[in-house]
């Protein structure tokens, strides 16, 4: 790459930018869309591992079991209820919408596939998220908070 | 790739060599960003404080870019940028692939878009007077912009050349540039897109800038 070299040209350049600013904005936006995208979609992902181990240890059903009803691959299943970070795929949403006849769109938006508008929603989805625990046995109350994750969901 | 290329010292009101390169990894980025990021934000405050209007104020002087360094991997560019005697003034990052003009008589043709473009603080004449000195170098700015067109020319873009200018900085591109304002885009923050076409990149590089 040759650059100009005629001062003339330079010191015209130079009186005309006079020291302004010349910021450009792309990136910076990109970024920050980046993290207003992490923003709205990560807190929604622990509501859907959630929902998804409830609703398979409601029908006392093991995640092999499951899988194979579901029509899903077991290896994804396994990473949906164990890995923080995993992202579902759209096909497997999908078909655990159907089987557990819920909204896929809604569905979706709690698997951080989709960016979820509703603010009551997230707030319903992360209240419900933050009650995990890990028994062997759905209690009483995770039989009642998974009744009102369908509620929510159908409602949708 | 590394090229001499001269700015314009305020100080002494005559030519200066500098260096124009293509090696700033992430890691001089970053670092440079903690070396210019105090200045902005001292003379922001002062602007603030001397009651300038607030569209002066740079629009991201409170910007961290250290917390954004995971995503700044995951994109793994590379910089342009300018040094002169021995500290970083300008950085550039230019985007080679995937973009097309927005202008209906070039529409879909390709282009080189800068997708970040900054001076060091200590060149942006309204940042260094509200902390009472006066600018380091000129054209630091320009010479940014060239080394894009002339990219641009290598690339066989004949000079084509888009980004989106921040509201400060529109002024420049369109008036002292010469580059046109196509439109506010909304997936941005409604900044300007703006654009060379090759003929309006060819009268930006002046007579011996060789522009054929």
């Amino acid at each position: 790459m040759k650059m100009n070299t005629d001062k003339d040209w330079l010191s015209r350049r130079a009186e005309l930018e006079d020291g302004c600013f010349v910021s450009v904005g792309g990136l910076v936006e990109s970024l920050a869309e980046r993290e207003q995208t992490a923003t709205n979609v990560v807190p929604m992902k622990p509501a859907f591992v959630r929902f998804v181990q409830l609703a398979r240890r409601d029908r006392r059903l093991s995640l092999e079991d499951f899988a194979e009803k579901v029509d899903v691959d077991l290896a994804e299943l396994v990473k949906i209820e164990t890995e923080e970070h995993y992202k579902p795929t759209l096909r497997t949403v999908h078909m655990i919408a159907e089987f557990l006849k819920v909204p896929e769109k809604t569905l979706l938006a709690l698997a951080g596939l989709l960016q979820a508008k509703d603010p009551q929603f997230q707030k319903a989805a992360l209240k419900f998220a933050a009650r995990s625990a890990p028994v062997e046995k759905l209690s009483q109350q995770e039989h009642s908070d998974l009744e009102e994750i369908v509620r929510l969901l159908c409602e949708q | 790739m590394r090229v001499p290329v001269e700015l314009f010292d305020y100080a002494t009101k005559e030519p200066v060599e500098g260096e124009l390169f293509d090696e700033v990894t992430v890691e001089h980025f970053l670092e440079t960003q903690r070396d210019w990021r105090p200045a902005v934000i001292e003379a922001a405050k002062a602007m603030l404080k001397s009651g300038a209007p607030r569209v002066n104020v740079p629009r991201h002087f409170h910007w961290d870019w250290s917390t954004k360094e995971a995503d700044l991997r995951v994109l793994a560019f590379s910089f342009f940028g300018i040094t002169c005697r021995g500290k970083l003034q300008g950085i550039m990052k230019l985007e080679t692939a995937g973009r097309s003009s927005r202008l209906p008589e070039h529409k879909g043709k390709p282009l080189i878009y800068i997708d970040y473009l900054e001076t060091a603080p200590w060149n942006i004449k309204t940042l260094v007077e509200a902390l009472g000195k006066g600018p380091q170098f000129g054209a630091v700015g320009t010479r940014l912009i060239e080394a894009a067109v002339r990219r641009s020319l290598e690339e066989g873009f004949k000079g084509r050349l888009a980004l989106h200018s921040l509201s400060t900085s529109e002024q420049f591109y369109l008036e002292k540039c010469g580059m046109m304002g196509v439109g506010r885009d909304s997936a941005k923050q409604d900044l300007l897109w703006c654009e060379f076409t090759p003929e309006q990149a060819e009268i930006f590089l002046g007579e011996g800038g060789g522009a054929a």
